[in-house]
């Protein structure tokens, strides 16, 4: 060996520097293309056609007639009415079983977890139809009790959207507990502090930006939430259903516009200081914290305890009714067990189902190759560019999903355009879905790429290593764990969702979320419920094979500090 | 000059990372670039690894001009502080990957790692993953796979300084060893001046991104050239030269031309002799005792003498000495006070 070049040394040939701009060019520019595409034109297009008239002509028309009709501010005050109500309930509950669960010590918190996981599996309907099954003129108390109870209406609309939020703030709230530093607590030990005295000085302070993060969050998932509105709302009309109403009912596409922009005020200012909320959370957190342990405390632990049992049972109960009386002859007269709800032939049976599982699998694919690519387009970007697309990337979690469902129609139903070939296909609605939920798919990708260490990057550059064989060979495998979760996010929620694509289907080409509700609007509740569980089947599995694959990584990780 | 680096600059925003640096590495030399954190002495070694752009300036290699060439192109070696092994591949992997990448043929990358691996002394270790080793065993793999495809110029950025000290001696000797046999020309960034002292042909010293000497470790330790080599690599007396005027004459024979305030005399703590006497202007205030040699402390009329002795002498602390200094073992630095 001798340090003069031999031939194994050669400089590789200088094609590849051009490679390397193309490759970022490439990674960069398709998905940018997308979501300009995708998201951001036909967003400008909701805009633009709520200040389009009646006659052509450009102007404030619209608005003016919607804000001097009843109906717009009735639905409006009653989505914000809704929004708080729900909003003050969940933070509160949610604070309880957070708390519960980081800070308390006793057994079966897996029953919780497991409980509060529930909601996610379904569409946000089936809290609807469960509270009907239960609480509905033909439920079970009202047939036990007699008590004429109408869950109909405001009361109902909050129930199921407590149910459906609240995991949501039991998450963002936990999150927050899980980072604060066991050694504040012994330091205040030491210095007199009572349990109490803790709490209130460093537990709560603490939880403060948690706790607004979570409360935005609730509040946004209320006022945009569609399914619930729809199937329990009966008269109470909020601004969701306002939207569908003129757009279905009434094919007014302008006034829906309007009314659309209008609902993207509050959820645009409500994400962004949501978002403020988050970083002001995250830069009090100590790098090397050492975690809370509880020890069990009776006074605090049991009642702790029992609350928490208590509100997940609740949880729990509204969506396993749905599964029961799936399987019962006739709610709720006849308690005998049949499978004859699942022989759907309205609303074109099964087959919307499998055209789901295919849109889901396409939106996952597709998402995680475009997630991947921006990803890895945007680290090599110059900063200024790196900023523009992060900024729109994040943007798609602050459109609530009516909105982007309004749009899509405005955009891809308008023969203006070559993009009307989409229109009814379920390409369009699985790109939706990608584009629906772009941001969190994007946020966790941010986060598994910025654990890839830049020094791993230079060694294998230095190694000689183009910009293809480091995304392969070396960001590849730290990003995979990344990947996967984004893989499945993007499958679950595609199964799920029902604001977005509520607009885009057709009698031809629809989806399952959309077929549970035509049957519970037929009266067929039942077999709304059985559809329902199908789709808690799939989902549920699919929850559990992303579980499996992590189990199998962790196990032969070669990744020690990765997941 | 097998590399040359001409001229260097590198800027973030107003701050100088490198101010017009220029230095240069033999064929078959040793180079250590010695400085406190934040000297450019990384800034630099990224920049001639092609990971980093400068503002200005050349790095060539045999004549050939390296700046618009990246990283990958460039055929060096290099050796992170963080080990920085690929996770998901095993030792093997990660030693071949250069090789792999070359298009070098599976039997021959096979039979390069064994023979690196024994290199390394690591010969069993070709399966496992990264973390299956402690960090200096993963340094070595990380050495192995630099040096595996040969390299034209292998860069160690601080290779030793996330490891503990028993192990840091014996991989020091080790690169040593391994550069020694292999001749590879060799840039080692590094913060400890014992670590450059025994590891390299020639020091570059620098402070606040300049080059403050460069030289062979005795020049640096025994004739420096600036305050700041003078106390950056190891403990230093500094004596004004009015004082020298008057109490030490024989040391102004070595002494540049120029201003009282321009230089000042530096003597190294073994270069003092102290003798008890009574009428001595100096006294002893602190001995402490380090095994193999002592150290006084003393002060004197124009301030504070640390000297380090072999042996034991005598001497207690509060007698009164004198010191001598033979004129040879004074060397006059720019005293960065003009």
């Amino acid at each position: 060996m001798s340090a003069e070049p031999s031939a194994i040394t050669t400089p590789l040939s200088n094609k590849h520097f051009d490679v390397d701009r193309a490759f970022v060019m490439i990674s960069l520019t398709i998905p940018v293309i997308g979501l300009l595409l995708f998201f951001v034109y036909p967003l400008a297009i909701v805009f633009l056609r709520s200040i389009t008239e009646a006659d052509g002509g450009l102007g404030l028309g619209n608005y003016a007639h919607v804000l001097a009709s009843k109906g717009f501010w009735r639905a409006t005050g009653h989505s914000l009415h809704m929004g708080l109500a729900t909003t003050a309930i969940s933070i509160g509950l949610g604070f309880v079983i957070a708390h519960a669960l980081h800070r308390c010590a006793f057994r079966g918190k897996v029953l919780i977890r497991a409980a509060i996981a529930l909601p996610l599996l379904a569409p946000s309907l089936v809290q609807g139809l469960g509270l009907i099954f239960l609480l509905g003129r033909n439920g079970l108390v009202n047939k036990w009790f007699d008590l004429g109870l109408d869950i109909y209406g405001f009361w109902g609309l909050l129930i199921a959207n407590i149910f459906y939020a609240l995991p949501q703030a039991v998450m963002i709230i936990g999150a927050t507990l899980t980072l604060s530093d066991a050694r504040t607590y012994e330091a205040a030990e030491v210095m007199g502090a009572r349990p109490i005295r803790q709490f209130l000085d460093i537990t709560l302070p603490n939880a403060k930006f948690g706790v607004l993060s979570a409360a935005f969050v609730v509040f946004t998932v209320t006022i945009t939430d569609f399914g619930n509105a729809a199937v329990i709302g009966g008269d109470y009309s909020v601004l969701a259903t306002e939207i569908y109403s003129q757009v279905i009912g009434q094919m007014n596409f302008n006034m829906g516009a309007v009314v659309g922009i209008m609902l993207l005020l509050p959820t645009v200012a409500s994400y962004y200081i949501e978002r403020l909320a988050q970083k002001r959370q995250f830069g009090s957190h100590a790098e090397n914290a050492v975690p809370f342990v509880p020890t069990f405390t009776p006074a605090r632990d049991l009642p702790m305890a029992a609350a928490s049992f208590l509100i997940a049972a609740l949880i729990a109960i509204v969506i396993v009714v749905v599964v029961y009386a799936s399987f019962v002859k006739l709610w709720p007269y006849n308690f005998g067990m049949t499978v004859k709800h699942y022989d759907i032939t309205l609303a074109g049976g099964y087959a919307p189902l499998w055209t789901t599982i295919y849109i889901s699998l396409a939106a996952a694919i597709g998402g995680t190759v475009m997630l991947f690519l921006l990803g890895l387009g945007i680290r090599k970007a110059p900063d200024a560019i790196a900023k523009a697309v992060y900024f729109f990337s994040v943007m798609p979690a602050a459109v609530p999903g009516m909105v982007i469902g309004l749009a899509y129609v405005l955009t891809f139903n308008s023969t203006a355009t070559p993009l009307y070939l989409l229109y009814g296909t379920a390409t369009l609605l699985a790109v939706c879905n990608f584009y629906h939920y772009h941001t969190q798919g994007f946020l966790t990708a941010m986060t598994g790429f910025r654990q890839v260490p830049s020094a791993l990057e230079e060694a294998a550059s230095c190694l000689g290593s183009s910009m293809t064989r480091i995304a392969i060979d070396v960001v590849a495998p730290y990003v995979t764990p990344m990947l996967i979760s984004i893989f499945f996010f993007l499958f679950m929620r595609s199964m799920v969702t029902l604001s977005a694509v509520i607009f885009l289907t057709t009698p031809k080409m629809t989806v399952a979320s959309v077929t549970i509700m035509r049957l519970d609007d037929a009266g067929l509740t039942s077999q709304a419920a059985a559809y329902s569980t199908c789709i808690m089947l799939i989902v549920g599995a699919a929850l559990m094979m992303m579980k499996y694959v992590f189990y199998r990584m962790d196990k032969r990780s070669t990744l020690g500090t990765v997941v | 000059m097998y590399l040359n680096v001409q001229n260097l600059t590198k800027t973030y925003g107003n701050f100088y990372a490198l101010d017009n640096v220029s230095i240069g590495v033999e064929s078959h030399e040793f180079v250590c670039l010695l400085g406190p954190s934040g000297c450019g002495k990384t800034t630099l070694l990224r920049i001639i690894a092609g990971l980093t752009q400068s503002n200005g300036g050349e790095v060539r290699l045999l004549g050939e001009n390296l700046v618009n060439l990246p990283a990958r192109q460039r055929g060096f070696g290099i050796v992170f502080q963080s080990y920085s092994l690929f996770p998901n591949m095993t030792v093997a992997e990660n030693i071949g990957y250069g090789l792999k990448i070359r298009g070098v043929l599976k039997a021959d990358i096979q039979a390069r790692i064994t023979s690196l691996l024994g290199t390394i002394k690591l010969p069993d270790v070709a399966e496992r993953y990264p973390w299956q080793l402690s960090g200096g065993q993963q340094q070595r793999v990380a050495l192995a796979r630099a040096i595996a495809v040969d390299p034209r110029l292998l860069l160690l950025d601080e290779p030793l300084s996330a490891l503990d000290a028993k192990v840091r001696g014996e991989l020091r000797t080790e690169i040593r060893d391994l550069q020694r046999s292999l001749g590879i020309p060799t840039l080692m960034v590094t913060h400890d001046q014992e670590e450059a002292l025994t590891l390299a042909d020639r020091i570059i010293c620098m402070n606040h991104g300049r080059v403050e000497q460069s030289g062979t470790p005795e020049d640096l330790y025994l004739r420096p050239t600036t305050r700041f080599v003078a106390d950056f690599m190891g403990v230093s007396n500094l004596i004004e030269t009015r004082y020298v005027r008057e109490c030490l004459p024989a040391l102004l024979e070595n002494r540049p031309a120029g201003e009282d305030d321009a230089y000042i005399a530096c003597i190294r703590p073994e270069q003092i002799t102290i003798i008890a006497d009574e009428n001595g202007k100096a006294t002893v205030r602190a001995i402490s005792f380090l095994g193999n040699l002592n150290r006084f402390e003393v002060t004197y009329p124009a301030g504070r003498l640390i000297v380090e002795t072999h042996g034991h002498i005598n001497v207690s602390e509060g007698q009164r000495v004198r010191f001598e200094i033979r004129p040879e073992d004074c060397s006059w630095v720019v005293s960065g006070a003009v």
